[in-house]
């Protein structure tokens, strides 16, 4: 696992804990001295618009730093060269060598049903991923900034031998 | 605790909720035992193959949502029936559509082998099929009879709801919200919080239905004439518009149950208010939406609905966030609830509930999708809120009503028993799916990649766990409902 994902992972680990310890502690106070509802629901109410006003700036900032992330643009940007890419029940169609420290663009496309085009890196972490349709070509851009052996595996569901639908390429 | 069967006398409307709950929970019992199989066979604990791992992959896939649908569908019914009488006859007919579809979905499993997935997504049921073209049919078929029944039960609901509140102005609480003070002098009693679920429900489930319905029937006549071609992208819009929608209604539906309930064991009221009112507004549009986030890596989707589906999934977890789960904590904080297992599924509902969807949006945030789109971080966020979300609040409302029925609780060390199995052992099934999402370890697979199998063999530990502690529930539950009646219950 590499440290994006262990970051990804650990922060929805801290923020269940956070939540779960929350929720425990509320469940505990009906073990303590109860209040009427008429007096526990205006200090609620008052806690529920800070909660109401937290959310909705983590969620602005997050869409605001996601933005950026967006890969859709990207293709058309990209200087690099094209390459082909043809899916099918099960393997892949494209070339075997990729230029390092180049954007290039997959055109992505399938013969068949419906396959996903996922390009895992030389440590097996699932760098990037488009996918790959019958009658639509999928252009996915790709900087590839380390040189070795880099994998690639179906991530739609495409039949019997989805598990086995996998690809190789060298970028160098 | 005398409430609920006292306050509901009416026998056929109880049969109508019980038939469809038992229905659902059998169904759901059987998925489990699927589910722990496939979770089996990928920690190579079996080796049965990938053929039958696809088929039983379709089944659970179908199966499970389609359990959750009928329990929600039951309890939701007996609910709005006290608001204004419906017609028990129109619900039967849509269960008799719903179990008559559910046969067809098994048999075209088995003995049929059909396994393109619930998402069935064109043109993969007639392309490189290991099965015969009548298993293809069949599952057609049963999901269209599914939707059918489902469209027969949202629309009694929805005449139910417009009927009991004065039309859709009354029923989405527009004058609370916007005429508050003439709203109050008028002397009229605003809808309680079920009513807004069934709205909701009944409104985004034609909605659903009716994409389902048109997809459905497109590929049963290119079943029958394939040289009629369908646009893939155009169908897959369509299948996880109706896919994703009519999942997300399972916990809007069960939600309405806790919002009966809960207050009963907290001895406090969860009133309608007009922030109630905009949230479930909110729902009913965000849950319409939001499914465009599954096709975040279908670059060819025009690029504004990428956006839209980013906003949307942020812009649903404000509702259950903000109003829902936080309602339904503050009921719960310096209450005198009294913990049985009825109000313990509720509650550890809501947690699971707000876990699950913290998971959902980091998935649904495009730049994350893009690592983890189609890895094992899916299931692990929607089994979170559907295994320990929408049936938890179904086996409370279930537990609610057997509690009420038979005037026992359960002892101390069964709910520690239960808890232990469902939420320990299923907080260890679930920890394994996220985990390996994060190492990018692919979804739907047979045979998994490293450090696939090694996850999957712990997982599957807890998943036996599990089961256990879904065996005490039931034995419990069992337990209740042959216990005699007693006296203040009909």
């Amino acid at each position: 696992m590499n440290s994006h994902s262990a970051a990804i992972l650990v922060g929805f680990l801290l923020c269940a804990g956070a939540i779960l310890i929350a929720m425990c502690l509320i469940a505990s106070t009906t073990h303590d001295t109860t209040e009427p509802q008429s007096v526990v629901q205006p200090k609620g109410y008052r806690l529920r618009r800070g909660w109401l006003w937290a959310l909705a700036a983590v969620a602005i900032v997050a869409f605001g730093i996601s933005l950026a992330g967006f890969p859709y643009g990207k293709p058309a940007e990209a200087d690099g060269p094209h390459f082909k890419v043809f899916a099918y029940q099960y393997g892949f169609q494209m070339p075997p060598r990729i230029p390092v420290n180049t954007a290039v663009v997959f055109d992505v496309t399938s013969r068949d049903v419906n396959h996903g085009f996922g390009i895992y890196d030389p440590t097996n972490h699932l760098m990037s991923q488009v996918q790959a349709m019958p009658g639509y070509v999928n252009h996915l851009a790709v900087t590839f900034t380390a040189k070795g052996h880099y994998t690639v595996r179906c991530l739609e569901y495409c039949g019997i031998a989805h598990a086995a639908m996998q690809e190789g390429f060298d970028v160098q | 605790m005398t409430d609920a069967t006292t306050a509901f006398p009416d026998r056929r409307a109880r049969n109508v909720m019980w038939a469809y709950i038992t229905t659902g929970i059998a169904i759901f019992g059987l998925m489990v035992l699927v589910g722990l199989g496939m979770r089996a066979e990928q920690a190579q604990w079996l080796n049965y193959g990938p053929g039958l791992f696809y088929s039983l992959m379709t089944l659970h896939g179908a199966g499970m949502i389609t359990s959750m649908v009928l329990c929600g569908m039951g309890g939701l019914w007996y609910l709005m029936n006290r608001e204004r009488a419906m017609d028990p006859g129109i619900a039967w007919t849509a269960y008799a559509f719903m179990t008559i579809g559910v046969v067809c979905v098994i048999a075209s499993v088995w003995p049929g082998g059909f396994g393109a997935s619930w998402t069935f997504l064109y043109p993969l049921p007639f392309v490189g099929a290991t099965w015969p073209s009548w298993a293809t049919g069949a599952f057609l078929i049963g999901l269209a009879l599914i939707m059918f029944g489902w469209t027969v039960w949202c629309t009694q609901l929805l005449g139910c709801v417009l009927r009991a509140y004065g039309g859709l102005r009354g029923a989405t609480g527009w004058d609370l919200v916007f005429h508050h003070a003439r709203f109050e002098a008028s002397g009229k009693a605003e809808p309680p919080p079920y009513a807004f679920a069934a709205l909701v429900t009944a409104v985004d489930g034609l909605l659903a239905a009716a994409g389902g319905m048109l997809v459905g029937i497109a590929l049963i006549v290119h079943w029958l004439y394939p040289g009629v071609a369908i646009d893939p992208l155009w169908a897959k819009n369509l299948t996880y518009f109706f896919g994703h929608t009519f999942a997300n209604l399972t916990i809007y539906m069960a939600i309405g149950l806790v919002y009966y309930a809960l207050p009963k064991y907290a001895d406090r009221e969860w009133h309608t208010s007009a922030v109630l009112a905009v949230a479930w507004w909110g729902t009913l549009l965000f849950v319409a939406i939001a499914y465009f986030h599954h096709l975040y890596m279908d670059f060819a989707q025009p690029q504004a609905v990428q956006y839209v589906g980013e906003v949307a999934s942020y812009l649903a977890a404000f509702p259950p966030a903000v109003v829902t789960i936080f309602g339904g904590a503050l009921l719960v904080y310096r209450s005198r609830l009294r913990w049985t297992m009825g109000s313990m599924f509720m509650y550890a509902g809501l947690i699971g509930w707000l876990i699950g969807g913290i998971g959902a949006l980091i998935d649904a945030t495009v730049p994350i999708n893009v690592s983890l789109h189609n890895t094992l971080w899916v299931p692990a966020h929607f089994h979170t809120y559907l295994l320990e979300g929408v049936a938890l609040f179904i086996l409370g409302w279930v537990f609610w009503n057997l509690e009420t029925h038979s005037g026992l609780t359960s002892s101390l060390r069964t709910r520690w028993l239960t808890g232990a199995g469902i939420f320990g052992g299923g907080g260890i099934l679930l920890l394994g799916w996220y985990v390996a999402g994060a190492d990018s370890v692919p979804r739907r697979y047979a045979a998994e990649p490293a450090p696939g199998p090694d996850i999957a063999a712990w997982a599957s530990i807890g998943a036996v766990i599990l089961v256990i502690g879904l065996i005490i529930c039931c034995v419990e539950a069992i337990r209740l409902a042959k216990s005699p009646r007693t006296e203040t219950n009909p």
